[in-house]
C-alpha cells in the first residue's frame, strides 16, 4: 500500500512489536497523531502569531504555555523546544566553548556532543568508562584533573550522557555534577533516552543544562526536543539578537540567536505538546517499564551462551546483549547466516533487531504492553530451541 | 462553507486513529479480548456518525 506516488505506508508499528532502540520511545501517543493530522501544514501554528513574533510567546495554540510547563516539569527554570537534542547540545557548546577550549564529554557520549564541540572549535576530551561500562565521579575528577593540566585552563563545558546510547546503563549524573561543580564546570546532561520516559528531576542532579529529544523519549515526531537551562545560563543560551543591517538598518526585536529565531513551528512542537500529558504520566510508571525489560532480558539469559553487556540487573529498557555463544553460533550453520535470527523474529511479529545481528546487538522494550512483552520472550526462546540451542 | 462538514472529517479521522493505536497496542496478532472488541464497536459506530453526515453534507 502506498500513501503517495512511490512512498510506501509505513505500518511497522501496527503490524509488529518494534523493539528498534531508538525507535521505542518517540513513537507517537494518540493524540499526538491526531495533533499532527490537523496541523500538518507548514508554518501551521504560527496562524495567531502576534507581536512580539516568537514562537514561545504564541497563545494559541497554548506554546508558550507548554515551555513554562516543560520547564517546570523538569525542575529547570527556562525550556526551549529545538529540532531534536544535538540542537541543544549545538546551542550550549556554540555559547560557552571558544576556539581552542577543552571540552569534557565521556567515553560512551552521542556522537553528536562531539560534533557541537567541533563546530564550537573546541577540543574533546573522554572521560573512560570502568570495567561494567559506567562512567563514575572519581573517573570525572581525574580526568578533569588532566585536562586542566594539559591545557592549563578548565574547561567551560562538560557533557555528560544521564543513560547512555551503548549500553543503556544509568550513570552517577549527581556525584559526576557534583565533582565538576567543585571545578566550576557548568555541565549539561544528556536526557534523550531519559527525559519523557523516566523521571527526571534537573534541579535535583545538579544539571546547569538539561537536553531531552522528543522524538527519541518524548513521543513526538521528529525533529524534535527540548533544551532547558538553570537561570544563571539562560541569558547566555537564549540570548537575543543584536544584529543591525548596514543599509537597511533592519533589525530582528526577541528573535534568539541560538535558536536562530523560531524553531519547531508546526506537527513537531504540536506533537510534543499532545503527547506531553500522556508523557508526564508516563514517568510515573517506569518501574513497570523496568520490570518489562528485565523479564525480556531473563528470557534471553535462558538461552544458553548469551550474555548481558550493559549493567544486570537492568535500571532501564535499551539493552546491549553478546550472542556470539547463542545465536551466531546457529548462524555458522544457517543457510541464511546472521539474518536467521531477524527473519524468525519476524515471522513471530518482531522487528527492530538490524538484519545479520546476531553477535552483539540491542534493543529497546520501551512501551510494549503485558502481552507484548511474554509474546517477545517467547519468540527468543522458540527461536533458541528451534534451532537446537539449551535453554535453562 | 460547511462547517459541519469540516468537522466531520477530522472527528472520523481521530476516531480512525484511534483504531489505528488499538491495532499497535494489539499487535502482532491483534487479538482483540473484550473490552478491546467493546471499545472497537463504539468508536466504529461513530465513525459511522461522520460518514452519515458527510454523505448528508457533500453528497446530498
Amino acid at each position: 500500500m502506498k500513501c503517495a506516488s512511490d512512498i510506501e505506508v509505513r505500518d511497522v508499528e501496527e503490524m509488529y512489536i518494534n523493539i528498534d532502540p531508538i525507535q521505542a520511545g518517540g513513537r507517537l501517543t494518540a493524540d499526538a497523531m491526531k495533533a499532527v493530522i490537523a496541523y500538518a501544514d507548514g508554518y501551521s501554528v504560527c496562524d495567531n502569531c502576534r507581536k512580539p513574533f516568537r514562537l514561545d510567546y504564541i497563545q494559541k495554540p497554548p506554546i508558550a504555555q507548554f515551555h513554562a510547563d516543560l520547564a517546570r516539569w523538569l525542575n529547570m527554570d527556562t525550556a526551549r523546544v529545538v529540532p531534536g537534542a544535538r540542537r541543544g547540545f549545538q546551542a550550549v557548546a556554540s555559547s560557552l566553548v571558544e576556539r581552542g577550549d577543552p571540552v569534557i564529554l565521556t567515553s560512551l557520549a552521542h556522537y553528536t556532543e562531539y560534533l557541537a564541540i567541533e563546530e564550537a572549535g573546541g577540543v574533546p576530551r573522554e572521560i573512560p568508562k570502568d570495567g561494567s561500562n559506567r562512567i563514575t565521579a572519581d573517573a570525572a575528577a581525574e580526568r578533569i584533573e588532566a585536562v586542566i593540566r594539559e591545557f592549563s585552563r578548565t574547561p567551560p563545558l562538560l557533557f555528560l550522557d544521564h543513560v547512555d546510547y551503548q549500553y543503556g546503563n544509568v550513570h552517577d549524573v549527581a556525584g559526576i555534577i557534583k565533582v565538576a561543580h567543585q571545578y566550576d564546570i557548568p555541565v549539561l546532561v544528556n536526557g534523550a533516552y531519559t527525559v519523557g520516559i523516566m523521571p527526571v528531576d534537573g534541579k535535583a542532579l545538579g544539571a546547569d543544562f538539561l537536553v531531552g529529544s522528543g522524538h527519541k523519549s518524548m513521543a513526538a515526531p521528529a525533529p524534535s526536543g527540548v533544551l532547558a537551562t538553570v537561570e544563571e545560563y539562560a541569558g547566555k543560551v537564549f540570548r537575543t539578537t543584536e544584529a543591525r543591517g548596514d543599509l537597511t538598518g533592519r533589525t530582528f526585536g526577541i528573535k534568539e540567536v541560538e535558536m536562530m529565531g523560531c524553531t519547531l513551528m508546526g506537527v513537531t512542537v504540536v506533537g510534543m505538546m499532545a503527547s506531553f500529558p500522556h508523557v508526564q504520566e508516563r514517568v510515573k510508571g517506569w518501574e513497570t517499564e523496568v520490570a518489562h525489560s528485565q523479564a525480556v532480558v531473563d528470557a534471553l539469559l535462558s538461552i544458553e551462551g548469551t550474555k548481558v553487556l550493559s549493567e544486570y540487573p537492568r535500571r532501564h529498557t535499551l539493552t546491549r546483549v553478546d550472542t556470539r555463544e547463542s545465536f551466531d553460533r546457529v548462524a555458522q550453520q544457517h543457510k541464511k547466516k546472521g539474518y536467521f535470527l531477524s527473519n524468525d523474529l519476524k515471522k513471530r511479529g518482531v522487528i527492530g533487531v538490524i538484519p545479520g545481528s546476531t553477535r552483539v546487538w540491542k534493543f529497546n522494550t520501551f512501551g510494549l504492553t503485558e502481552n507484548q512483552i511474554r509474546h517477545l520472550s517467547e519468540a527468543f526462546v522458540e527461536i533458541a530451541r528451534d534451532n537446537g540451542l539449551n535453554c535453562l | 462553507m460547511s462547517k459541519r462538514a469540516v468537522d466531520a472529517v477530522f472527528q472520523a479521522l481521530f476516531l480512525l486513529s484511534d483504531i489505528r493505536f488499538l491495532l499497535r497496542e494489539t499487535a502482532p496478532d491483534h487479538e482483540l479480548d473484550e473490552g478491546e472488541r467493546e471499545r472497537a464497536a463504539t468508536i466504529l459506530e461513530k465513525v459511522r456518525r461522520q460518514v452519515t453526515i458527510l454523505e448528508e453534507e457533500l453528497v446530498g
